[in-house]
């Protein structure tokens, strides 16, 4: 076994565990509610040791792929050739990083859930089965674990937003699963279409990707089959107009679902896009790229805009979502390094920036019970941590040097300027709208003559504390040192096929 | 220590920052201790950097560190690195200077206020953004620093959140800049994209060297001219200004007078050679500082809540050193810059003096006479006033009679003639500020009793920085210059490379036109407000009731913002709102699914459940599957 296969079992355990986990509760009795958070407590510990150790460990000038694993799973089958379908994981710079959001954000977010009392067995159970299929998605370098994972990570949203969410949840949970199974029924299509294409019998990522920058999967397929694999992929990234789930989405969702939702989920579909739409289909990007770059700057300013007279707490954060996810297929659209590199970290930093939003909305919404903000006012003064946490997440989603919003932002508005100077400006427009909408939340919550009705409201607990520390010192760094972040995404970016300089 | 270590000045204050935000709370008296100490060790170190600085001829231009920050392949690399020059030596004086005396000066003014800690902390904060902001090298750093310096500001105006209007403000003042700020990211961006650099320097060089077209100049630098006028406050951008008001005095005088509002001017200095390059940009700059100085000079006439008087004035004074950027003179504008914060920064103090002895009054309407009462406060205020209204010697004479030599130079009489109402009326705001506050009749008897003068904390800095609007106009004197070690006055010291140093000579026409000036300002004002007697100026308001409201709501600015607002932004966003529940989701999505409900609730009675239905379709769709093949096998 070689260094590179044995952090291979790494990778791997990354998806086990959580498998894991969830087995394990379900021998758990479900009277044993303690025992159930210690038990996801310390699997998210650790998922975050792992996912920080496979960050650090990516070497930057190293191959592009690294700690492989790769186990034959189905092959000479009739259609499938030699290594037909394998279970075959490897981390690039990209899913490093993807993979160290989902390590803090899962752990997190199984901290925050501290407070469920009803069925907690069972919502951890499914929680951990959906992080599994996340961190599968991300480490897949085979199309049909891809595939498998993906809907892995969906499905289980199901349940959690019907189960244990509020606000409309039957509504909400049936809306967002009827639109991401439908982008999935797009996914499938483009997958088939493009296995037949290639010709070559595998599922094999890598070796499909070279089928596609060879021309062995012609140009002509490239451009059908894009659109499928982007509107599919784009329905969980909030693309405009297929994101109206989101807002319904969020508003129903408990909070640690809406944490790993807005925090990694969204992410999954603009990760598709990069693998399934630049590194599969590189001359169907080419194409239809300047397509994708007017949707994301409509979502972009049309998200902003929309949050901009919001008054639910969840609903300012689901628009600002759609605008920030905006900026992510800006980002991906400009099919340069700069804007790909920035559109990367804009997930990251999305996810670590939204999921510390939806804590602190939960930590309210717990005691408060309603989201209206014009029923709030003066909260600084019972709350004060609570408003410094807030404060930071929404300083961050304004784009505030010093934090990682920033840093990612900025990188996309080079990457737009570089080739769509308009859009780039729109772009850097609708970032002034955040300060807005962000703002007057801040003003109308925060501050203000404190409402005497809600001067009993507790501030953080120490678990969400540590929680939101958590989330808080990653938006910091990236904020402050965001070279190590760089170096890893801008290493395997710049390799992508189609990507200027 | 030397010039290369000039980053420890803004280290100090932020490491202070950490500790007092963490820690303060539980420290005695608010750890303010710890933010005079770091602001004075930044002090020291100043005269460190300053005495490298002159020693060394071969210094006396860019000192660069260059340190790589972080790459992306080839095309992408972002380095960061600090550049001292003259511009950069004479903002750390003011920002050191005036943060020192504000710091002290706050110890006497919170006392007692909650979230003491906090205070300090967040000074610390700006102080350390506003140091590294002055002496960055690229435009990157830069605008970090020049965000950074926003929030704070952002903090400060809302200090006393609990009051609504203070919350109002903040979050005015931090939405106008940021407008200002898109702007100045999309200039810099756009430099980029030609220059394919961040680093002034170079950036400037090829500019010089005509890399850039004359319109893409132009664009990017009017972009980024939006970022230095939201910033500096200058008309139409000015509004948010005067609200910020709102926050503690001691942060007027720092951020709102002598340091962080100037950033616009200590932008558009730096960036000036590429100004000079670009056609119309100069002449754009001196229009919209003319255009600022002469509306301000009026708002401020109507004005009666002391700290209003003086933020509109600030505004017009931030307009006389545009127009001395725009006849591309940027040592002038540097030298109005610095005796203007002397001057003002001690003008704000004074009047926090005022309020603190006057138990938290600012309105003129119910001051008066208090000379009587706090004699120190009284007196350098009216050395304050005397500077700001431009009597010689004080300070403030000498800068803006340079601003009026230069103007007519560049651009000829007209822009003089204009700049000369400016200030007549800066004179004479002035002036009714000091009478209706410090001399005469007490507007109300019962404030003037409790009146009493504000302990040695606070006076200390007010006399200091008297000293300093006394004498700083000096530095313009070859000799005087000499004499401290500088190579010659601030002209001679402050220079473009193509421009050359020149020596200061005093024009005595232009002296005594500008003496004139504010002369007739003084004294109209003098006559019309004499012994803190209304009588004249309310019967000159009730003559022209009209122009004396539109004064009094400043050209009615706030009311048409408000209006676009309302109307238009906030318009726009419940239509989105709107079209996105009505249109997207109820018609697009639901839509989508009540057709399916509708025809699964059609289709449905195809599933009768009788066994010969079934058979029968089968047989048909047998048939016509082999009809079908025939068909295509053909």
């Amino acid at each position: 076994m070689t260094f590179d296969e044995g952090q291979g079992y790494v990778v791997l355990a990354t998806i086990l565990l959580p498998l894991a986990a969830a087995l394990i509760l379900i021998f758990t009795p479900g009277t044993q509610k303690m025992a159930v958070r210690y038990i996801s407590a310390v699997t998210g510990a650790i998922l975050a040791g792992l996912s920080i150790y496979i960050f650090v460990a990516y070497q930057v000038d190293g191959p592009q792929a690294q700690m492989n694993l790769n186990w034959a799973w189905v092959e000479n089958v009739a259609f499938l050739g030699p290594g037909g379908i394998s279970l075959r994981l490897a981390v690039d710079g990209i899913s490093a990083l993807l993979g160290l959001l989902t390590g803090v954000v899962a752990f997190a977010g199984a901290l925050a859930s501290w407070k469920i009392e009803y069925r907690n067995k069972d919502f951890y159970i499914l929680y951990w089965i959906l992080l599994a299929g996340v961190y599968g998605t991300f480490f897949a370098y085979d199309l049909f674990f891809f595939f498998f994972f993906y809907e892995l990570a969906v499905m289980p949203l199901y349940l959690l937003i019907g189960v244990w969410g509020s606000t409309r949840k039957e509504y909400g949970a049936a809306k967002l699963t009827l639109m991401l199974v439908g982008g999935s029924v797009l996914i499938w299509i483009g997958i088939f279409a493009t296995f037949h294409q290639a010709g070559i019998g595998t599922f094999d990522l890598p070796s499909l990707w070279a089928a596609g920058q060879d021309g062995t999967i012609s140009a002509a397929a490239q451009k059908a089959i894009f659109p499928l694999m982007v509107v599919g992929c784009g329905v969980l990234a909030a693309l405009w107009p297929l994101h109206t789930w989101s807002p319904d989405g969020h508003m129903s969702a408990p909070t640690a679902v809406s944490m790993v939702h807005a925090g990694v989920l969204m992410k999954l579909g603009a990760f598709g896009i990069i693998r399934l739409g630049i590194q599969l289909l590189p001359e169907g990007a080419e194409f239809w790229m300047p397509a994708l770059m007017v949707l994301g700057t409509v979502g972009a300013v049309y998200g902003a805009t929309a949050a901009l007279t919001q008054r639910d707490f969840k609903l300012i954060s689901g628009y600002s979502s759609v605008s920030h996810m905006g900026y992510v297929l800006m980002g991906l659209a400009t099919m340069n390094t700069i804007g790909i590199t920035g559109a990367v970290l804009q997930m990251f930093s999305h996810g670590v920036m939204t999921a510390l939003v939806f804590l602190m909305i939960g930590a309210l919404y717990d005691q408060a019970h309603t989201r209206d903000m014009k029923e709030f006012g003066g909260l600084a003064r019972v709350m004060p941590l609570w408003v410094i946490f807030y404060a930071i997440a929404g300083l961050a989603n304004v784009g505030l040097p010093g934090f990682s919003g920033f840093t990612a932002e900025f990188h996309i508005f080079v990457g737009t300027f570089r080739t769509y100077p308009v859009f780039g400006a729109l772009a850097i427009f609708a970032a002034a709208l955040a300060a807005a909408y962000m703002l007057r939340m801040f003003a109308t919550v925060f501050f203000g003559p404190l409402n005497p009705h809600w001067k009993d409201l507790k501030d953080l607990t120490p678990i969400e504390r540590l929680s939101g520390a958590m989330l808080i010192a990653s938006i910091v760094i990236m904020g402050v040192w965001w070279a190590p972040f760089t170096d890893r995404v801008g290493h395997t970016v710049t390799l992508l096929p189609g990507v200027t300089g | 220590m030397g010039a290369e270590q000039a980053w420890v000045l803004a280290a100090i204050p932020a490491g202070v920052f950490l500790v007092l935000a963490l820690f303060g709370r539980a420290l005695p008296r608010g750890g303010d201790y710890l933010g005079v100490a770091a602001i004075a060790s930044s002090f020291a170190l100043f005269f460190v950097v300053l005495a490298d600085f002159l020693d060394t001829p071969g210094k006396l231009g860019p000192v660069v560190n260059d340190i790589e920050w972080s790459s992306i392949g080839d095309t992408f690399d972002l380095r960061m690195g600090i550049f001292i020059d003259p511009i950069t030596i004479v903002m750390f004086a003011v920002v050191v200077t005036v943060a020192l005396m504000v710091n002290i000066f706050s110890i006497g003014y919170m006392k007692g206020e909650p979230r003491y800690h906090w205070f300090f902390a967040v000074l610390q904060l700006f102080a350390a953004s506003m140091l590294m902001l002055v002496m960055a090298d690229n435009l990157l750093l830069l605008y970090i620093s020049w965000e950074l310096v926003g929030v704070c500001s952002f903090l400060l105006i809302g200090f006393y959140w609990e009051k609504r209007s203070a919350t109002e403000a903040a979050k005015k003042a931090f939405v106008t800049t940021r407008i200002g700020d898109v702007g100045l990211l999309i200039g810099i961006i756009l430099l980029w994209k030609e220059g394919g650099t961040f680093n002034i320097q170079e950036l400037i060089h090829l500019a010089e060297e005509g890399h850039f077209s004359q319109p893409y100049l132009f664009t990017a630098l009017a972009f980024i001219f939006l970022g230095c006028m939201g910033k500096s406050a200058q008309v139409p951008f000015h509004v948010w200004l005067p609200d910020a008001m709102e926050g503690p005095t001691p942060v007027s005088a720092l951020i709102h007078a002598a340091t962080m509002v100037v950033a616009g001017v200590y932008l558009t200095a730096r960036l000036l050679p590429m100004f000079e390059v670009a056609d119309g940009m100069l002449l754009t700059v001196t229009i919209v500082g003319l255009i600022t100085a002469l509306l301000t000079g009026f708002m401020a006439l109507a004005q009666t809540d002391i700290k209003k008087v003086l933020a509109y004035s600030t505004v017009g004074q931030l307009g006389f050193m545009f127009i001395a950027l725009g006849a591309g003179e940027p040592a002038v504008a540097m030298f109005h810059l610095m005796t203007h914060a002397f001057f003002k920064a001690l003008l704000f103090l004074g009047a926090g003096s005022v309020i603190i002895g006057t138990h938290h009054n600012q309105e003129m309407d119910r001051l008066g006479g208090l000379w009587r009462k706090m004699p120190i406060t009284g007196t350098t205020f009216l050395i304050g006033s005397l500077a700001l209204a431009g009597l010689p010697p004080l300070a403030g004479f000498w800068s803006k009679d340079e601003i009026f030599v230069v103007l007519e130079h560049r651009w000829g009489a007209w822009a003089v003639i204009l700049l000369g109402i400016s200030a007549v009326t800066t004179a004479f705001y002035t002036t009714r500020l000091f009478i209706r506050t410090f001399m005469g009749r007490p507007a109300d008897p019962h404030v003037y009793e409790h009146a009493r003068e504000t302990p040695p904390v606070m006076t200390g800095p007010l006399v200091f920085l008297a000293l300093l609007a006394l004498t700083s106009g000096f530095v313009v004197f070859h000799d005087v210059g000499k004499a401290l070690g500088f190579p010659g006055g601030i002209t001679e010291f402050i220079f473009l490379p193509h421009h050359g140093p020149h020596e200061y000579e005093l024009k005595w026409g232009f002296a005594a036109a500008s003496l004139a000036m504010a002369v007739v300002g003084i004294f109209s004002a003098a006559w019309m407000y004499w012994g803190n007697d209304l009588r004249r100026s309310t019967a000159l308001a009730n003559w022209q009731p009209g122009i004396y409201d539109m004064l009094r709501r400043k050209f009615y600015f706030d009311e048409l913002y408000q209006g676009m607002i309302d109307r238009g932004v906030l318009g726009f966003s419940y239509l989105v709102s709107w079209f996105d529940r009505y249109v997207v989701n109820d018609t697009g999505v639901d839509g989508s699914a009540q057709i399916t409900g509708f025809t699964g609730g059609v289709l449905k009675y195809l599933q009768t459940g009788r066994v010969p239905n079934y058979a029968m379709a089968v047989a048909l769709g047998v048939i016509g599957l082999a009809i079908a093949g025939l068909v295509v096998r053909g």
